[in-house]
């Protein structure tokens, strides 16, 4: 009788440790870190960071001939202030035979963190219509400052 | 395929888990034309008639009437003519060799063009026109050499053989009646298919290169004519063709059709089905399959299609959401292994883009080459 008692204890025993492991291993490999499951909060820049904008409106209305107004917006999306930022346009046509691109210059003094200021060019767009097929035109805006801190936006306007 | 089982919980529920791998290929982007396809260029420019180099490591492509070559997957472009020179395709002569095929700068369409061998690469753009008066070409038996077609006069075409110097070898004297549009070499390399526009009908033709008897062997309908080189089988000659272009908006679709081997009647091809729209169609390395870029109902989107005339099996290998796939007959190429083929297409858009990235990366919204996967025929797999 004792044996069977001993034997049914050991038995017990044995259980409530391999259960107790199993809980253990279950909740170690079950338990991703808080960390991982938290959704990407919306990124706030640490550090200098430039932001240009094209209005698509605008955009949708520019024809493929000369003297196309177009607004640029340049915000300071950082958390310093900018100086000596060069915004360059470039325009071309999706026609890489056609080398006669058009380039315009600005710049921006001085830019406080989250300010943002206009710039405004009169495009040529008729170099995509010098074509033999019909092509898109390509304006390619770039805006940099002598620290290195910089930032791209390419339109594509359809032929 | 299972590749992990976890146990969960502590109430005495246990979870399995099952994590499926991904089939080859779809760990890559989709690029809007279906899994598994990769681009091969990216930027501006209007791209077009890709060749694969004969050890599939290079790829040959027109820009804008410019010929580049690139290394598969990067962007080493190599530029091998002025921009202005009016190139139309190209076929690699060897690993280090292109034979270029020029349009005449006249602003005829039926002016005949050039054909043109570039020079060793230390030669910067650097050409050398071997044909005249131009009318399509072909690569040589074997890979060896080209047969060129050319103008004779108005009404009549002559086919010559281009040895791998340079040098015209032989100019058979048996002339094709009509304007050669197309021509290709039949499966053994001894015969060419010529397709040729007379005063009233399209017709076939078949020249023996080794005696240069010629013979018509298929008349389309008048107002129809045939689209790119016809393509030779063992299963007979394809082509696409369709209404006589007369500038004109066209009413009717192009179809594909075949002239069985011995017959002299052609016939919708079989296994495409009636409402099939073809476009442009290449033969495969070994000559057992056909690419063709069409469309399986005149509502449907463009594809690419590949089809195994032995058993009229036709496959889709391309799933193209919204992408614009370029339907000129050297638009699409077969690699020299045949397990992959290159394609030309881009984004349709209908107002302006913006992007963030400079223009030079950006890829769907310019005419760009992609790689598609071809999957061995069945039976066919190691």
């Amino acid at each position: 009788m004792s044996g069977i008692l001993w034997w049914l204890s050991g038995a017990a025993l044995a259980f409530l440790l391999t259960a107790g492991a199993f809980l253990l291993l279950a909740n170690a490999g079950d338990s991703p870190s808080d960390k991982s499951l938290r959704p990407d909060s919306p990124s706030t820049p640490s550090g200098p960071a430039l932001e240009l904008q094209l209005p698509k409106d605008r955009l949708a209305s520019l024809e493929h001939n000369p003297d196309q107004n177009l607004a640029i917006s340049i915000r300071n999306a950082g958390d310093e202030r900018l100086s000596d930022i060069n915004v360059s346009v470039k325009v071309s046509s999706e026609n890489t035979a056609l080398s006669e691109a058009r380039y315009y210059r600005s710049s921006v003094e001085s830019l406080a963190a989250g300010e943002i200021v206009s710039r405004e060019f009169a495009l040529d767009l008729s170099v995509a219509a010098r074509s033999p097929e019909p092509a898109r035109a390509i304006i390619e805006v770039r805006a940099t400052t002598p620290s290195g801190v910089s930032s791209v936006r390419t339109a594509i306007l359809p032929a | 395929m299972t590749l992990a089982a976890l146990a969960t919980g502590c109430g005495g529920a246990t979870q399995i888990v099952q994590i499926k791998a991904l089939p080859a290929g779809q760990d890559r982007a989709d690029f809007g034309l279906g899994p598994g396809v990769r681009p091969l260029s990216h930027g501006p420019g209007d791209k077009s008639a890709p060749a694969w180099n004969p050890t599939d490591e290079r790829v040959a492509f027109v820009v804008d009437g410019y010929v580049v070559d690139k290394p598969l997957y990067n962007q080493d472009l190599r530029r091998w003519t002025t921009k202005d020179f009016g190139a139309s395709r190209s076929e690699w002569r060897s690993s280090e060799g292109l034979t270029i095929f020029a349009e005449s700068p006249s602003p005829d369409p039926e002016e005949p063009g050039s054909v043109y061998r570039t020079l060793p690469k230390d030669t910067p753009f650097g050409v050398e026109k071997i044909a005249a008066g131009a009318l399509a070409m072909s690569p040589g038996p074997g890979g060896e050499g080209l047969i060129v077609a050319l103008e004779t006069s108005p009404y009549e075409s002559g086919i010559a053989r281009i040895g791998g110097n340079g040098k015209m070898d032989q100019i058979y004297t048996n002339l094709i009646g009509g304007r050669v549009t197309g021509i290709s070499l039949s499966p053994n390399g001894g015969q060419v298919a010529v397709a040729a526009r007379g005063a009233a009908t399209v017709a076939l033709h078949v020249l023996d290169l080794a005696t240069g008897d010629s013979k018509t062997i298929a008349r389309l309908e008048p107002g129809m004519e045939i689209h790119g080189d016809p393509q030779w089988t063992r299963r007979g000659i394809y082509y696409v063709a369709g209404e006589e272009d007369t500038g004109e908006s066209k009413l009717a679709p192009d179809h594909l059709y075949r002239v069985p081997a011995g017959s002299s009647t052609p016939e919708p091809a079989p296994g495409v089905g009636e409402d099939f729209v073809a476009s442009s169609l290449r033969l495969s390395p070994n000559g057992e399959r056909l690419a063709i870029v069409g469309r399986r109902n005149p509502a449907s989107s463009t594809n690419l299609y590949i089809l195994e005339p032995a058993t009229d099996n036709l496959k889709a290998v391309t799933a193209n959401e919204d992408m614009e796939i370029k339907t000129g007959p050297y638009d699409l190429a077969w690699s020299a292994s045949g397990d992959r083929m290159a394609i030309v297409a881009r984004g349709v858009i209908s107002g302006p883009r913006v992007l963030s990235a400079p223009a030079d990366t950006i890829l769907t919204d310019f005419y760009n080459l992609y790689e598609v996967p071809i999957e061995a025929p069945e039976g066919d797999a190691p």
